[in-house]
């Protein structure tokens, strides 16, 4: 095990789970990668993926009562290991949010990077558990003040979990000489650099239609490379295994009902 | 009565004409009904200090903004700050992007928009310090890149062409981001208590 990443934004919709596929995919040349869609109150990595049908998924192992192996919920696709999450809210509703810890601990016993999808939402318990049990975040923007605001925000809650920033990719970027100017003010703020900075690309749109990651899709486009400098720029740290799976499965009271 | 007032922004009150809606719906309704008039933004709780804001529309397209509040967050009267140009704004008020910078951010506003004659808006839509542009007030206070786009459609070619965006102007702006941070940190170790996680706190 290497690392545990969150890819947060504090918004939604601003390419999170493009991201965290094409940077999954990107990182999967050199590293055993596995993706978890921890977005488990708005699970869409399956449609971007197309195992939008997959019979066992996060939310099976999420079940108190569940019976499921991890290894049920784990598919081989796009040169990754790929954890979706089913999109039933009744299963979401009697879902133990806790369980991701165990669930993330036994994935991390056999994997180089994790990447956890986040959820946009920090309303709730489940929503903000990736940033707690992550090692560290990647940031997703857009250059927009919401989006800037919203990232600030997701990046104050992870830190107070001791979860520090790895780094900040922009996203959907369309001012190619006004984005260098933000990034450069960003980085003061973040406590990571700007990974890359990935243009409005239809692309990006063609291969989501598809049920794709872009960097299968669209390898040969500019926003794959975009995607490709960041996973260069990102500089893994080496974690103590064991260490992890200690924090994964740490336990924590279960929110109420 | 008379409408907004501040140094250098003198526009008439003008017919009101929707009331008490978000921003994104202002935005919106501004554009389809053509607009020619302001938008009266009040935050209902921006961070600590929120003021009251302007924005003007030609035909439905904004083109200036004027904020009540300061980009440059809580700075004392009489500080020193490298914003000032032009014959001087009052103290703590932002004009163009930066009004823009001061009136984005978390928590939601409620709009009033007037109608006005077109010639009562003249002397602000020339004034440059004034000006933004025409798609930032979507994409920066409504979040609404379709909407952006159409406005930037619509506008007038010499529409806006300063250089400075409202988000530069928001990223300069260290004490307003300390602000968002602080507040972001508090709220996480508040919820962190409420679904018992705050053994995990750093
Ligand atoms: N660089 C890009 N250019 C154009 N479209 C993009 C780009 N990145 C993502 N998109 C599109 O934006 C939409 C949202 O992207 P994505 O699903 O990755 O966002 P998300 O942050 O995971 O959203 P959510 O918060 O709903 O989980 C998708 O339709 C996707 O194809
Ligand atoms: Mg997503």
């Amino acid at each position: 095990m290497v690392e545990a990443l969150a890819v947060a934004s504090g918004k939604g919709g601003v390419g999170k789970t493009t991201s965290t596929l094409a940077l999954g995919m990107a990182l999967a040349d050199d590293h055993d990668v596995t993706v978890v869609d921890a977005d488990t109150g708005m699970a869409n990595l399956c449609f971007h993926t197309g195992l939008a049908d997959a019979d066992t998924t996060l939310q099976d192992l999420l079940l108190a009562e569940s019976d499921a192996a991890v290894e049920d919920a784990v598919y081989d696709r796009f040169g990754l290991s790929l954890v979706p999450c089913g999109t039933s809210l009744a299963a979401f509703r009697e879902a133990d949010p806790t369980r991701l810890r165990a669930v993330v601990a036994e994935l991390a016993a056999d994997t180089d990077v994790l990447l956890l999808d986040s959820a946009a939402a920090l309303g709730s318990q489940s929503a903000v558990l990736p940033l707690v049990l992550a090692d560290r975040t990647v940031v997703v923007l857009q250059p927009t003040i919401p989006s800037l605001s919203d990232g600030l925000k997701v990046q104050e809650y992870a830190r107070s979990y001791g979860t520090e920033t790895a780094g900040v990719l922009f996203n959907r970027v369309q001012d190619d000489e006004a984005i260098d100017r933000v990034a450069d003010q960003a980085e003061q703020y973040f406590g990571g650099p700007t990974l890359a900075t990935v243009p409005e690309s239809d692309a990006a749109r063609a291969a989501r239609r598809a049920g794709e990651p872009l960097l299968a899709h669209a390898p040969d486009s500019a926003a794959a490379a975009a995607y490709r400098r960041a996973a260069d720029r990102l500089d893994l740290q080496d974690g103590d295994e064991g260490a992890v799976a200690d924090r994964f499965r740490s336990a924590v009271i279960p929110e109420p009902p | 009565m008379t409408g907004p007032d501040a140094a250098g922004l003198e526009i008439p009150r003008g017919r009101l004409v929707r009331s008490r809606v978000g921003v994104a719906s202002a935005l919106e309704a501004a554009f389809s009904r053509e607009l020619t008039g302001y938008a009266r933004i009040e935050p209902d709780s921006l961070l600590a200090d929120g003021e009251p804001g302007v924005v003007t529309f030609a035909a439905g397209v904004p083109r200036a903004a004027y904020c009540e509040r300061g980009a440059g967050g809580g700075e004392e009267p009489g500080e020193d700050h490298d914003r000032e140009r032009g014959d001087g704004p009052v103290e703590g008020d932002s004009r163009g992007v930066d009004a823009l910078a001061a009136l984005a951010g978390p928590g939601p506003c409620s709009v009033e928009l007037y109608e006005l004659p077109a010639d009562a808006l003249a002397e602000v839509h020339d004034a440059a310090e004034f000006s933004v542009p025409p798609g930032a007030p979507a994409e920066e206070l409504a979040d609404d890149p379709s909407l952006a786009e159409r406005a930037r459609e619509r506008a007038p070619d010499d529409a806006h062409d300063g250089d400075a965006s409202a988000l530069e102007s928001f990223l300069a702006d260290e004490e307003r981001i300390a602000a968002i941070q602080e507040e972001a940190r508090a709220e996480a170790e508040q919820r962190a208590a409420e679904w018992g996680l705050d053994g995990e706190l750093e």
